[in-house]
């Protein structure tokens, strides 16, 4: 991209800028609860999961059409379609899905960091094994973990539009009885909010962000933008609702200086988000430090 | 709402978790207007009472009722996480959350009135000139008038407290009981709380209940709360010692 001019760069590149400006604002959203509510490790093992699920979609589909004995479209799977891009997307849900469960079922043993550990342990080994059974998933789920998401489609970006929109909506109402429920779920009840349903929204949330993410803008960007500009922004925000927008604000800013860092100096895209966010983080640190002196 | 009869009322009540029992038989009766103390050893049950009477632990046998549904409650500070940012303003704020009414069901937004309502509630307890002020950054008093605030919102019959006093300076937890009293009498709210610091308890508490060996006992605070009394409750636990000292 070195000799691209910048006109060039947003002609070509145009539904990945879209695509990393919209995960960029909204990703954090998700994420700043996942932090406040100690779950930020989260955002590791769920895309692992999803990466999973997308390995076991490989294998899985053509087992499912022999036994069915109708074309599920598995040979078209890495074909880059808008058929196939729904049914990857379908498996990593399945299994974000799947793994916020297990995490939830399996609260009772251990502690919260430990389960999480091992269930990416256990996310990572399975995505191996599921990608080694079958060599076609193996060469499409090494693409999509190196998060390289500048070929990405008006499919995928209207996927992912359409998704975090709704991610954000849910938020921008919702969020003062989330914040209650994950701060003070007792009072939540005493004051008859619905605090089951409340957390199995942040969950769903959790699960749409991840899986529709994995599977547009790749697990890198999704670390990128789920946990770092949340933990910037605890560093400079002075209210509930202050960390709420910066978390927003410094997503944003994170995925303008990754493009420009992608395009200045040729690197992947994903990586570069992760650069940016990391570097946001420390001058928002930094600022702390400084203002509380 | 007026109500004749008591605001809530447990009948041969056990409470307890995963099916077992922490405490059983509990005949009590909450009246408009009380205030109430419930004391005891550490581990015999008290917060298991308390929120039982709150219903926030279902009865595992007998009948619990409530009169009312205009129910405060204040949790100890320390329970609340530091790492979420909230203002003082943004924590009194939540307590409006029950009230919201209308389209606003839906849409969950603060409206000037809650947000002039916060402050009043934030004047009432002292704290108008924190409201800014990050709730983490505020002293263990401060931040458990903060909650009181937070439970006022919805204006309340009854106010359940778990102890309010606990890690706050003895200055603190005057002011927190002086503010107590003056909406026991000047709102008439009912307020039950639990606690361990007698002395403040038998001054504040018109009636106590006394929760030990998995069982309750009622009776008038002055008389319940006695040195002499909490001595015999408590012969030889840790708490009497530090009751003498």
């Amino acid at each position: 991209m070195e000799g691209l001019s910048w006109g060039e760069f947003f002609e070509f590149f145009h539904y990945a800028i879209a695509a990393t400006l919209i995960a960029g604002a909204i990703c954090p959203l998700v994420g700043a609860f996942l932090l406040v509510r100690r779950t930020g490790f989260y955002g590791i093992a769920l895309p692992q999961f999803a990466a999973a699920g997308v390995a076991c979609g490989f294998v899985a589909m053509p087992l499912l059409e022999r036994v069915l004995g109708v074309d599920l479209g598995a040979s078209e799977m890495a074909s880059g379609e808008h058929s196939a891009l729904n049914v990857h997307l379908a498996w990593a849900a399945l299994f974000t899905f799947g793994g916020l469960t297990l995490l939830t079922l399996a609260r009772q043993g251990g502690t919260e960091t430990a389960r999480i550990a091992a269930a990416f342990a256990i996310a990572s080994a399975a995505t191996v094994l599921f990608a080694h059974a079958s060599p076609v998933g193996d060469i499409y789920v090494h693409e999509l973990l190196r998060g390289e998401i500048l070929a990405i489609g008006l499919h995928e970006l209207d996927t992912l539009a359409a998704v975090l929109g709704l991610v954000a909506i849910a938020v921008v109402v919702l969020h003062r009885d989330l914040s209650l429920v994950s701060y003070d779920r007792d009072q939540a009840r005493v004051l008859g909010l619905p605090v089951r349903r409340h957390e199995l929204l942040l969950q769903f949330l959790t699960g749409a962000t991840v899986a529709t993410g994995v599977m547009t803008v790749g697990p890198v960007v999704l670390f990128g933008f789920l946990v770092i500009p949340p933990l910037a922004a605890r560093a400079l925000a002075r209210s509930m609702v202050g960390f709420l927008g910066l978390s927003a604000g410094l997503g944003l800013a994170s995925g303008v200086i990754g493009l420009a860092l992608s395009k200045e100096l040729d690197w992947p895209l994903g990586p570069a988000v992760v650069v940016a966010s990391t570097a946001v983080w420390m001058a928002s640190r930094a600022i702390n430090a400084l203002t509380r002196r | 709402m007026t109500t004749r009869g008591p605001l809530i009322e447990a009948r041969d009540a056990a409470f307890g978790y995963d099916g077992a029992p922490v405490i059983a038989g509990v005949d009590l009766a909450v009246h408009a207007g009380e205030r109430i103390a419930v004391v005891g050893p550490n581990g015999a049950g008290k917060t298991t009472l308390f929120r039982g009477l709150l219903g926030l632990v279902p009865p595992q046998g007998g009948v619990v009722e409530r009169a009312t549904r205009d129910v405060g409650y204040v949790p100890q500070h320390e329970q609340l996480d530091a790492v979420f940012p909230f203002t003082a303003r943004e924590v009194v704020e939540l307590g409006a959350l029950g009230r919201f009414e209308g389209a606003n069901r839906f849409w969950r937004r603060i409206t000037s009135a809650s947000r002039e309502l916060a402050d009043r509630r934030l004047d009432d307890v002292g704290l108008l000139d924190k409201a800014a002020q990050s709730y983490a950054d505020l002293s263990g008093g401060q931040r458990q008038r903060v909650l009181i605030a937070r439970a006022l919102m919805g204006d309340p019959r009854i106010l359940f407290l778990d102890e309010p006093t606990s890690g706050v300076d003895r200055d603190a937890a005057r002011r927190i009981v002086a503010l107590l009293a003056q909406k026991s009498e000047r709102d008439g709210v009912t307020v039950v709380m639990v606690g361990h610091q007698f002395d403040a308890l038998r001054e504040f508490a018109s009636r106590a209940i006394w929760v030990a060996e998995g069982g309750v006992k009622d009776g008038p605070a002055a008389e319940l709360l006695s040195p002499l009394s909490i001595d015999r409750l408590l012969s030889g636990s840790e708490e009497a010692a530090a009751w003498k000292d």
